[in-house]
């Protein structure tokens, strides 16, 4: 083999090898929530969560590349109100009326991003869309803590990722009017997320 | 006359002061405290307790305040309500003695031994939290707070609400259970309304 020929072999072997880099990733749906909170009459931020995300994402640490697609239950959204006492309705009842997250109508809400900014070995910014409400807008998820390695709880043999995300929306540029300005537009988002490599 | 005028004023004054002490019930439906706690170095995992009952005392000119606030262990939620292949869910883990108890130990309190102003409003709450039948210290930070007439009652009703945040090590409580793994560091977030009487 020629000394050329082998350094030929080389350069396109590693764009290869760097391509054969991504690994792909399977959301843990019992570790892993998005919360969120509004303004409430400016007297307080009340908090809300879903129970129920699903998801997968890929990740290249070596090119830097990384895409992500969550699926949240509508359905699962809860403030700390879900009995009704004396009341017509709670109001995890009222979140889920066409009034606010409609989830009849639209049972889920998703999130499509690509990782567009790293800090090291770690994704940085997430930029993709946000379909609510079967509408869809833009949304970037600031990465505000990241690791990847193996999972304790298995000796070592399974390999994970997890982290924490924040972002923030307006409800009103997806439809969801009710109620603004007295209950805040401006909705901040943080999503706790592990994840298990396939 | 004049010499009996600026005693009955200086009588009247601490009494005056006396009577602006404002009683407030907590709204148990927009008062939610949530705490969260490192997992793994991984993710920070979130969870909350439900309906607090509680009430607290203001008086504005003189710049106290008490503060009570009664938690029922068992409200507990992470998200994590389904067993599926499981054994057990998070959630019922988490009232077992590994960690809240809540058999042996249905609530815990917390009770306020003193309070901070900024200007007119209520800044730093001193005081001790009760968990698993030990008293500790731990202060509430006022992040927000805004006292007024509450919107939907037509400016009938007056309320005080906000948000507050606060740190504890779980371990100084006795709940050591899987510290390391996870965190010994809780940090406390919660918002809190109330009505006054």
């Amino acid at each position: 083999m020629s000394k050329k020929l082998a350094a030929c072999l080389l350069a396109a072997a590693l764009p290869l090898s760097a391509g054969a880099a991504p690994e792909a990733y399977t959301v843990d749906p019992y570790h892993s929530f998005p919360y969120f909170e509004a303004d409430h009459f400016g007297f307080a931020w009340i908090r809300g969560r879903f129970d129920r995300m699903a998801g997968k994402f890929t990740i290249d640490t070596a090119a830097r590349t990384g895409a992500v697609e969550l699926t949240i239950q509508t359905t699962s959204v809860t403030t700390g109100d879900n009995e009704r006492g004396v009341r017509p309705r709670s109001r995890d009842e009222h979140l889920r009326t066409p009034d606010f997250f409609n989830v009849a109508e639209f049972p889920s809400m998703s999130f499509l991003g690509k990782t567009t900014k790293w800090s090291g070995d770690a994704p940085a910014v997430i930029d993709g869309q946000l379909t609510l409400l079967g509408v869809t807008k833009p949304l970037t998820l600031t990465v505000i803590h990241w690791k990847c390695g193996p999972d304790p709880r298995t000796q070592g043999k399974r390999q994970m990722c997890g982290g924490n995300f924040a972002g923030s929306l307006r409800r009103s540029d997806f439809g969801m009017q009710f109620m603004v300005p007295a209950v805040g537009d401006e909705v901040k988002l943080w999503i706790g997320i592990e994840a298990f490599r396939n | 006359m004049k010499q009996f005028a600026i005693a009955l004023v200086a009588t009247t004054l601490p009494l005056a002061a006396a009577a602006q002490v404002e009683s407030y019930n907590v709204d148990p439906y927009h008062t939610v405290m949530y705490w969260e706690t490192d997992h793994l170095g991984f993710a920070t995992m979130r969870g909350r307790f439900d309906k607090p009952t509680g009430k607290f005392a203001i008086d504005r000119a003189a710049k106290t305040a008490t503060l009570e606030i009664v938690i029922e262990t068992k409200t507990l939620s992470t998200g994590d309500p389904d067993r599926d292949a499981r054994p057990r869910t998070r959630d019922e883990h988490l009232r077992t003695p590994d960690f809240f108890n809540v058999a042996e130990f249905p609530t815990m309190t917390y009770k306020s031994t003193g309070v901070k102003f900024q200007g007119d409003d209520l800044d730093v709450v001193e005081g001790n939290l009760t968990l698993l039948g030990v008293t500790k210290p731990v202060q509430l930070k006022i992040v927000r707070w805004k006292c007024g007439p509450d919107p939907r009652t037509q400016g009938k009703r007056y309320q005080c609400g906000g948000n507050a945040t606060g740190t504890f090590k779980r371990s100084d409580f006795g709940m050591k259970f899987g510290i390391g793994p996870i965190g010994d560091d809780v940090t406390l977030w919660m918002s809190f309304y109330g009505f006054r009487q």
